[in-house]
């Protein structure tokens, strides 16, 4: 047994379904763990959406059981809650769990040919952790003086006692602590996993761009995630214990003590990452999607992976430009924003290479291959706006209103979110040995780009009128309440939006129980997870694979009539 | 059974039919007709009023059509291949790994120009505009500033002027609470903190904004060039009742203000309470 | 068992490499974290104009330099430790392994932890809790972080004493007592930067 890195099958209930060491089961549970919080944060946003539109009436149906205390009014405090752990939700218990967890945890082993990752235990531990963590995050909306109500930014000194002494806050940074220390585990996990477990063959230049992704995105977690672990540290000892790392003495007093503009650039020097952390995943498995179902080569493969590595290294000398107002130096500033532009330029190379990859293939248009699309789409809306964001001239007005929100929204929240869901649909044959419904997939994707674009356009509208981000009510003063249509307007589209999601929901249990079953390799693509049976046994390969060809090479010349595909295990035939 | 796959294969043939989707888009689309057709409502921001307002304008513009441009390239680069390059059974895709020295050059051509386009050409003149503009705030001794001192609290603006004495924290300063009024035509210059949370100073008619934070005076200007009433707003979440914590800026003509400002300085004499030491918070003003 | 018809994975075969370069990126991630504290120091510090403040008790410069004398002694002690062991096998390792440098890196080890605790309430005594002022804050935070790791450490190196007596390492898992000494060094390094921000400089 010793050098058997193979754990052996398990026996127990808990030890095969709930304490399982088994990637396979663990990026499962992610799954699984990942929708639920998607839904918790998405019936938020809907919440919000329907206090913004109608500022102060009770919430129909479920309000009076979510707000008892109000008759089913939202009030501003619990308004505030909502929309700070929507956002906390949605990126770390929602996208990350999904995007990183559950794709990281499925795609690694299988797509580089090993049986498992390298520390298995560690993976369990890291999905434990981060339960652990939601469980904190939850608990914390209950707690008797009051919840989270800082923004998902939790900005000192509003998020210390100056504002108030609700343990809600405190148990915010914890469960964000503990959220990011699965992050690290996880990321430890995967770069270690990609580094030394891939099968023969499968060199770097080989690997598939998911795992590219996947494996800088950990690259950034584990150099990232630590700053903001540390950030929450000295936020609880100033909420605990009295510290003042990020609460100043008053100027009329003298000035000196702590500096929460200090916590601004610490949460930032991760938070600028953190885009990348979730954009990453989704332009690898996007860089992968659409070469598979275009049947053509990915356009400039190591141009995409230089691309995304220029991004890596420049997100970390980027961060600045989320504190334009907050008095940096002017040539601070400047050079932030320079340093910004100059991320358009790897950005631009992706760009080339996606519309390259499916200019004149034989596209097939399935369902990963329309969320590929929309990922280029939205992120293109989401790019193209953050030129507005990076430059100071027009930032100066825009920082902090709805134009902010509707930018992130496009950028990472929407890009990694369809580039999840393609992800799904396509891994779902190998996960579950069933298909999902075309039909119903298709019908969804449609019914959340449309109105998702509609939703966070209307919001670069709203930012360019000058409605300021994180307000309870836009009605209760003349120059906002002139904007109200909007409001309305937008949130129409999001409760058609939230409505889809149902679809989705509908389609991933009907399928996940009674779909259609799958072939082994119902994509028809050579990497090395559809070279596998379906179901997959315990350990993946039976033996390790030895890989000769690449992952990309679609529609060869060399091919046989009738054949557009080749696995990465069997050499091309000599043209 | 046989009805059920008959049917099934109707509505996806359906499905795949443009015009049925064209029709949803549209249907969807129409959902939010009503209240964009209603009279009376407001696309945009008010018009600017201060001397660096058309600025913003021009560079909101300027980054609008050209990101107009480069999106409709993606738009189309995406519509061309998804009609034209649909699954046929039996064709093959062109198979280009998209490594050749040309394609290097192409996007290296490519990604050259959007940056000298898109971002040069921005970063100029955003350059241009800060060191003008936004970053050029005006010294205490040029002719003609008008100095501000503001201090931010949950929820409310409260400004400080100088009064009578040409100095602040004297028993003649003027306070206005949510309430700035100030003389047209001349440069405004602020210095702010906060007392307790981060707030920031939103003023959408004069195109700036900038945060005050507790512990650290920061600076911002702006020279009205339209007298009238404005909005302020706190663009920093602050709690509670962040939404609420408004004002009202008043620009005025410079005689109506002069007038103003004396009666509102001998006000603030009758008014002042050496005692009330929450009403005494100014700081020298920071070169 | 199925895993008896499979052939053996190459991977098992260089396990310590991996487990090594897991603790490098362990170690990395450790390292930002600290490096933001550090980088907190470094930026209030600047802030408040007298450094150290005056006119208040501040933490016993000899205490603190004994202690980390004591600490430097203990990580050079379980290197020695480490360097003695040729990990053929258990027995041998468990022989090489618990000499005289092992235990005495170990009482070292718990011998920093006291000095600390004594460095603490000295502070206390003074009237210098953590809610006294931006030092305060600092040198008990930074501390506390610092001793959060020192506990981990010093109960690794228990277990893995408990391991060593039991003859539980032996050439496949000899990486486990490796990475454990490798997380005291860290620990070490990072006591010694804490020591040269707060004393030194
Ligand atoms: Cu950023
Ligand atoms: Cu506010």
């Amino acid at each position: 047994m010793s050098g058997d890195h193979i754990h052996a099958e398990p026996t127990n209930f808990f030890r095969k379904h709930v304490f399982s060491v088994d990637h396979k089961v663990i990026a499962k549970q992610f799954l699984w763990f990942g929708l639920v919080w998607l839904g918790i944060g998405g019936i938020m946003a809907m919440l919000i959406r329907w206090q913004l539109a109608n500022p102060g009436d009770p919430v129909p149906v479920i309000g009076s059981f979510l707000f008892p205390r109000t008759g089913g009014v939202i009030d501003p405090a619990t308004y505030n809650t909502l929309f700070t752990m929507h956002g906390t939700i949605m990126i770390f218990l929602g996208l990350t769990p999904l995007i990183i967890g559950c794709v990281g945890n499925w795609a690694i082993p299988l797509m580089i040919g090993a049986r498992d990752m390298i520390f298995p235990l560690l993976n369990c531990l890291s999905f434990w952790t981060v339960f652990a963590g939601g469980c904190v995050g939850f608990y914390s909306l209950f707690v008797p003086l009051g919840a989270t109500e800082a923004g998902w930014t939790g900005y000192p000194t509003l998020s210390t006692t100056v504002n108030g002494l609700g343990s809600g806050e405190t148990l915010w940074a914890i469960a964000v602590f503990l959220i990011g220390a699965s992050s690290i585990m996880g990321g430890i996990n995967y770069m270690t996993t990609v580094i030394r477990l891939r099968a023969p063959g499968m060199t770097w230049g080989r690997l598939p761009l998911t795992v590219w992704g996947l494996f800088l995105t950990s690259a950034l977690n584990v150099l990232f995630i630590p700053v903001i672990g540390s950030a929450m540290l000295l936020l609880i000892m100033d909420r605990v214990f009295g510290t003042t790392f990020f609460v100043p003495a008053s100027i009329m007093q003298g000035g000196g003590g702590g500096d929460p503009i200090l916590y601004q650039h610490l949460f930032w020097i991760f938070g600028h990452p953190e885009v990348y952390i979730l954009i990453l995943p989704a332009w690898g498995i996007i860089g992968d999607l659409l070469s598979f179902f275009a049947r053509k080569p990915a356009f400039g493969y190591r141009a995409q992976v230089g691309a995304m590595t220029a991004v890596t290294v420049l997100s970390a000398v980027v961060y600045g430009h989320h504190m334009f107002t907050t008095g940096l130096s002017a040539m601070l500033g400047e050079s932030f924003m320079l340093l910004t532009m100059i991320i358009s330029v790897p950005a631009e190379i992706l760009f080339f290479s996606w519309l390259h990859t499916i200019w004149r293939g034989n596209i097939r248009f399935t369902v990963p291959m329309l969320w590929s699309v929309g990922v280029i789409f939205v992120f293109g809306l989401g790019g193209l706006t953050g030129i507005y964001c990076a430059t100071i001239g027009t930032d100066i007005f825009l920082h902090d209103t709805y134009f902010i929100v509707g930018h992130f929204h496009l950028t990472m929240a929407a890009s990694a979110l369809f580039a999840a869901f393609g992800a799904i649909v396509f891994f779902f044959p190998k996960m579950f040995g069933r298909m999902m419904s075309p039909l119903l997939g298709k019908l969804h994707f449609w019914l959340t780009i449309i109105p998702l674009v509609s939703v966070f356009c209307m919001m670069f509208v709203m930012g360019y009128a000058g409605m300021p981000r994180r307000y309870y009510d836009h009605t209760s003063m003349e120059f906002l309440a002139s904007l109200q249509h909007m409001n309305k307007a937008a949130t129409h589209m999001a409760f058609l939006l939230g409505s889809a999601q149902l679809i989705f929901v509908f389609n991933f249990i009907k399928s996940r129980w009674f779909g259609k079953p799958a072939s082994t390799n119902p994509w028809e693509v050579g990497t090395l997870d559809w070279q596998t049976e379906t179901p997959l046994p315990h350990y993946n390969f039976k033996d390790i694979p030895t890989v000769v060809t690449g992952p990309h090479e679609f529609s060869h010349p060399a091919l046989p009539e009738g054949r557009d595909w080749i696995s990465m295990t069997e050499e091309l035939p000599s043209a | 059974m046989k009805l059920h796959t008959k049917m099934m294969q109707r509505l996806t043939s359906l499905w795949t039919s443009g015009i049925t989707r064209a029709s949803l888009g549209l249907a969807i689309l129409c959902g939010m007709a009503p209240e964009a057709l209603a009279g009376g409502k407001r696309w945009g921001p008010v018009p600017f009023a201060s001397d660096f307002g058309y600025r913003f304008e021009d560079l909101f513009w300027l980054i609008t059509w050209l990101c107009v441009g480069s999106f409709s390239i993606v738009v189309i680069m995406i519509l061309i291949p998804s009609v034209r390059d649909r699954y046929k059974p039996g064709r093959k895709a062109h198979f280009d790994h998209g490594a050749s020295l040309k394609d290097k050059r192409l996007a290296t051509v490519i990604s050259a120009a959007t940056f000298l386009v898109l971002d040069a050409w921005v970063l100029v003149i955003a350059m241009t505009d800060l060191r003008e503009a936004w970053w050029n705030i005006p010294e205490s001794e040029e002719a003609g500033v008008y100095e501000v001192e503001v201090l931010a609290q949950q929820w409310a603006w409260n400004f400080r002027h100088k009064g009578a004495d040409g100095k602040f924290g004297t028993a003649d300063d003027i306070l206005q609470m949510n309430e700035l009024t100030v003389p047209n035509g001349r440069s405004v210059s602020f210095q702010g903190t906060s007392k307790d949370v981060i707030h920031s100073l939103f003023i959408p008619a004069m195109r700036f904004k900038k945060d005050f934070n507790p512990g650290d005076i920061n600076s911002v200007w702006f020279k009205p060039i339209t007298a009238g009433n404005y909005t302020i707003l706190c663009a920093e979440l602050c709690g509670y009742a962040h939404y609420q914590m408004f004002g009202e800026l008043h620009v005025l003509e410079s005689d109506t203000f002069d007038n103003w400002a004396a009666d509102a300085s001998e006000l603030g004499v009758a008014a002042y309470d050496s005692e009330d030491t929450e009403a005494r918070w100014a700081w020298d003003w920071k070169e | 068992m199925t895993s008896a018809a499979i052939s053996l994975p190459k991977e098992g075969i260089k396990s310590r490499v991996n487990t090594t370069l897991g603790m490098v990126f362990f170690i990395g991630s450790w390292s930002m974290s600290f490096g933001t504290l550090f980088l907190a120091f470094a930026v209030l510090r600047q802030r408040s104009g007298v450094w150290p403040p005056v006119g208040i008790a501040l933490p016993s410069l000899p205490m603190a330099t004994l202690a980390t004398a004591v600490l430097i002694a203990s990580s050079v002690a379980f290197h020695r430790a480490l360097q003695g062991i040729d990990a053929k096998d258990s027995n041998a390792v468990r022989a090489d392994g618990l000499g005289l440098p092992w235990i005495i890196g170990l009482v070292t080890g718990v011998a920093f932890a006291l000095l600390q605790g004594w460095l603490w309430m000295d502070l206390m005594a003074a009237g210098r809790n953590p809610s006294s002022g931006l030092y305060e804050s600092l040198f008990y935070g930074l501390t506390w972080v610092h001793a959060l790791h020192v506990g981990i450490g010093l109960l690794s190196l228990l277990w893995a004493t408990i391991g060593l007596a039991a003859g539980r390492y032996g050439s496949h898992r000899f990486s486990t007592i490796n990475n454990i000494v490798i997380f005291w060094h860290f620990v070490d390094v990072v006591w010694i930067v804490l020591y040269l921000a707060f004393f030194i400089f």
